[in-house]
């Protein structure tokens, strides 16, 4: 009972199922991702927890000096502060992504080869995984950052409006920080010394995305820079947006500005891959 | 265990696999021991052009399962790979069911498999049932189908319970059934199998050669299969590609490549008593536990074992042509590939060309 | 681990250092990289007191070229951590989870000194070489004279914050390694660490009394700084004597007490 070859296209969701196929996808690759995590939730966890000594230690030093400045600097209080550094260790975790030593490690493994076998490209399987690892840590989060309030005692004159937002920009912050350093990735096929490079971009962004200090904490010539680099868009502007600091215009332009840098980030992705699988291609495979 | 029946030769319609003056070569820095050498590669690289696959042309009809013969670095991982489109040919032609494969279509990408002995393409920490269901979401099975397929598979290689275990507790031999039922799960027509039975043992391998040679006959998958083990290549495949240094050396009925390239016949023969030097006779491969093994020519096996008979008290005697093995070893180790003895036309692809 | 050859530790260390210091030096690209790393931090740490001398002129009393001295010395001890301590650990944890540990125990050395000394990651030690030259560059800046006084009092708290620092790690490996694995350990602390990059007394007071007898970085990093801005007390460096020699004294009964709970390779 041999089936011919090409009369197959019965056993493939039909092209009208295009979109449903996609969702599907990225569903099921959620299911594993969090399956993934659950096993491994106690290191998570601690992860999670160690990831707070950054933020606290600058909670600290910044609302020391707000005090001692007379009550605020740079338009925080120190309840504003602590609010800030707060929901900082949210958007930090969603902040994650598939970093260069992560495209190293899978060159190496062979890995690589296994995922051009299949029709998927690369980029989706990253983005799903880590989406459906962060479904879980926003859960874990939860009880941290209930702990942090009550230590801090953080300002907070949030709107619902200023919620929806919020929620709706980590996901962005988290695409529009995934191309850029995919795109970086990619530059494996080429050197192994990628990690200088990162390192450089990584301590730009430190200073530049509002993670070391709130952007208005900056001189002016770095909240300017700032302002036309992807960075902002992924930490010191949903921060901000959920903390109520942000006027509607800056609010839902923030989200015009994700949007605009997840599109530019997949053009440069889809323009890089080609040389990127060429030179793959020609040495490695 | 019978050999598969789909149609080997002669395929009337496309064949699914078509090679054409296939070539691929890397540029691989060279560089001498020593400090000089070190300090001088630090401003000029040099490279050596080194050709992994040199020129090869077959085609393979649907339905063929063709073994790929050939010493480590002899260009069949290399060629594998080219029609799995995951490296770039210098040059020349490759076609895999109509596709180019280095455009990676996911049309092509749908329809072929490879699957890579040792390697782990399903999730380590989580059960196959769960990579089996990220298989029917990636290729976008229908789900009734799939799960048909599935449970099929499954019962065919008795995993049983296997699949409801973290991959990671499996033994190499389980993670290995459940990771080629993976790899056919969205039931390709093209099946690239590179070691597939490595490290594992004896019961293991045949039980994936015969799941192999069942799916090829269910579903006529064309497969191209690379091994170490002969007894895969024996089991499976009709037809052999025999490939060193890049070149093919020989592409026919694997029954016949002891004929084409070894011209002479094993005699075993075990004295009723005492040991006698039977190095007049002809070579003398192995002498132990009173059985001594002789090689001669074809021509003269049946008189040199007249002889034998005849002079000496023989309480057994076999003729025997040489494993297969020895023979692809004096072929590589020759490094040539002169045909020795008949030469019949078989009228396929290179032979000789060494 | 005194004994009766007060210094051995000292030169079994010094021949470790040795042997690990050919071995590594082989490894150049391990330099340049590490250099690179630490220059960025370092370089990230002056634009942060940058920043904060921006809006003030002071934090917490501690002014800038005492801060930067508080920098220094949170460089250096890292290095130090870095280079020798964790190094250690982190092969200590290994042995005991495999039951190696066995080739050490079996040696003529006191095993405790063995354990501590023989991992040597030489080119961290480029944290050394950057914190000791952030140093320099704070005291020039203090613009106070640094007589043999203070820059003796500084050595001898530093070493006593390097051995505070020793204890805690050993207590962590003997005590915890069967609860959770090391990288997390590693992790963590790197973590909790960088609060002394800031002298512990701006922080609230449930946390620096944390951060200086639960994690004793205050010890680390904050006293020896104090001793650099001539803010040093002599309470203060009896307590941290005290506390030192309380901790390794403690640290010697634990770990032959983890000995005791070894059950090597059979495991």
């Amino acid at each position: 009972m041999t089936s011919q070859a090409g009369l197959d296209r019965d056993r493939f969701v039909p092209r009208a199922g295009r979109i449903r196929g996609w969702v599907d996808l990225y569903v099921t690759m959620f299911r594993i991702a969090i399956l993934n995590n659950i096993q491994y939730r106690v290191a998570n966890y601690f992860y999670m927890i160690g990831m707070i000594a950054e933020p606290v230690i600058y909670l600290v030093v910044w609302s020391t000096i707000a005090r001692q400045q007379g009550g605020q600097v740079g338009g925080f209080t120190p309840g504003q502060f602590a609010a800030y550094y707060i929901v900082w260790t949210l958007v930090r975790q969603m902040n994650i992504i598939f970093t260069p030593y992560g495209w190293e490690e899978r060159i190496r493994q062979g890995e690589l080869s296994a995922m051009l076998l299949r029709p998927l490209f690369p980029i989706h399987w990253d983005i799903a995984l880590l989406a459906g690892w962060k479904l879980v840590v926003i859960v874990m989060w939860l009880p941290i950052a209930a702990v942090l309030t009550l230590l801090f005692s953080p300002e907070l004159n949030v709107r619902p409006v200023d919620i929806a937002v919020f929620a709706v920009a980590i996901w962005g912050a988290y695409l529009v920080r995934t191309m850029p350093y995919w795109i970086l990735g990619m530059a494996s096929f080429w050197t192994t010394r990628v990690g200088p490079i990162f390192q450089l971009m990584f301590t730009a962004e430190l200073l530049l995305s509002g993670r070391l200090v709130p952007l208005s904490l900056m001189p002016d010539w770095a909240q300017r820079l700032a302002d036309v680099l992807p960075f902002k868009w992924t930490f010191g502007y949903p921060i901000e947006a959920l903390i109520g600091h942000l006027p509607d215009a800056e609010l839902f332009g923030g989200l015009a500005m994700q949007l605009l840098w997840i599109v530019i980030g997949v053009i440069g992705v889809r323009i890089v891959w080609r040389f990127a699988i060429r030179r793959y291609s020609a040495v490695a495979g | 265990m019978t050999l598969p029946s789909a149609n080997t030769f002669a395929p009337a319609s496309q064949p699914a696999i078509h090679v054409d003056a296939l070539r691929k070569t890397f540029n691989v820095p060279v560089r001498e021991a020593g400090l000089k050498a070190a300090v001088k590669s630090l401003v000029r690289r040099e490279t050596r052009e080194v050709r992994a696959v040199d020129d090869i042309g077959f085609e393979i009809g649907a339905g063929e399962i063709v073994g790929f013969l050939g010493p480590n670095g002899a260009g069949k991982t290399t060629t594998l790979k080219m029609l799995a489109g995951l490296l770039y040919p210098t040059s020349g032609e490759a076609l895999v069911l109509g596709h180019v494969p280095s455009k990676r279509e996911p049309a092509f990408l749908r329809r072929m498999t490879m699957v890579m002995g040792n390697r782990n393409q399903l999730q380590w920490d989580l059960p196959a049932l769960d990579s089996y269901e990220l298989i029917r979401a990636i290729y976008r099975l229908e789900p009734s189908d799939f799960r048909k397929t599935r449970d099929e598979f499954i019962e065919l290689l008795d995993l049983g319970d296997l699949v409801n275990k973290p991959v990671r507790n499996l033994s190499l031999g389980e993670r290995m059934k459940v990771e080629i039922v993976g790899a056919l799960l969205h039931r390709p027509q093209v099946l690239f199998l590179d070691e597939p039975t490595i490290g594992l043992d004896v019961t293991m391998q045949k039980r994936i050669r015969s799941f192999v040679a069942e799916y090829n006959q269910r579903y006529g998958a064309t497969v191209l299969l690379t091994s170490h083990y002969m007894a895969d290549v024996q089991a499976l495949c009709r037809r052999v590609v025999v490939i060193h240094h890049g070149r093919i050396l020989y592409d026919g009925e694997l029954a016949r490549l002891g004929t084409r390239f070894d011209a002479t016949k094993t005699i075993g023969v075990t004295l009723k008593e005492g040991m006698v030097d039977l190095s007049a006779y002809g070579e003398v491969l192995s002498s132990e536990d009173g059985r001594v093994t002789l090689r001669v020519s074809r021509t003269d096996a049946p008189e040199v074992a007249g002889r034998i008979l005849r002079d000496l008290p023989v309480a057994d005697l076999t003729i025997e042509d040489p494993p297969i093995e020895d023979v692809i070893e004096r072929v590589f180790a020759s490094g040539s590939g002169e045909p020795v003895g008949d030469d019949d036309a078989e009228g396929s692809a290179a032979v000789a060309q060494g | 681990m005194a004994g009766r050859e007060p210094l051995r530790p000292f030169v079994l260390a010094g021949r470790f250092f040795r042997v690990g210091a050919l071995n590594e030096l082989q490894y150049r690209a391990n330099f340049a990289v590490q250099l690179f790393q630490s220059a960025i931090a370092a370089g990230t740490g002056l634009a942060v007191l940058a920043l904060v001398f921006g809006q003030t002129t002071n934090l917490n009393g501690w002014t800038q070229p005492e801060l930067l001295a508080v920098m220094g010395v949170h460089i250096l001890m890292g290095g130090v951590i870095a280079t020798i301590i964790q190094p250690n650990m982190i092969r200590l944890m290994e042995d005991i989870r495999q039951g190696t540990l066995d080739f050490v125990l079996t040696k003529p050395e006191d095993a405790q000194v063995l354990v501590s000394v023989r991992e040597i990651r030489i080119w961290q030690a480029v944290d050394c070489l950057v914190g000791a030259i952030v140093i320099v560059v704070a005291v020039v800046q203090l613009q106070v004279s640094f007589g043999i006084g203070q820059a003796l009092a500084f050595a001898f708290a530093f070493v006593l914050g390097g051995l505070t620092i020793y204890c805690f790690w050993l207590i962590l490996t003997v005590g915890a390694f069967w609860v959770v694995r090391m990288d997390q350990i590693v992790e963590l602390f790197e973590g909790v660490y960088q609060s002394g990059r800031w002298p512990v007394t701006i922080y609230p007071g449930w946390l620096r009394i944390s951060l200086t007898f639960l994690v004793p970085i205050a010890f680390a990093v904050t006293v020896p700084a104090e001793a650099l801005t001539s803010r040093l007390t002599p309470e203060t460096l009896a307590l941290a004597t005290g506390f030192a020699i309380a901790l390794l004294v403690f640290t010697r009964w634990w770990w032959r007490f983890g000995l005791t709970r070894y059950s090597g390779a059979s495991a």
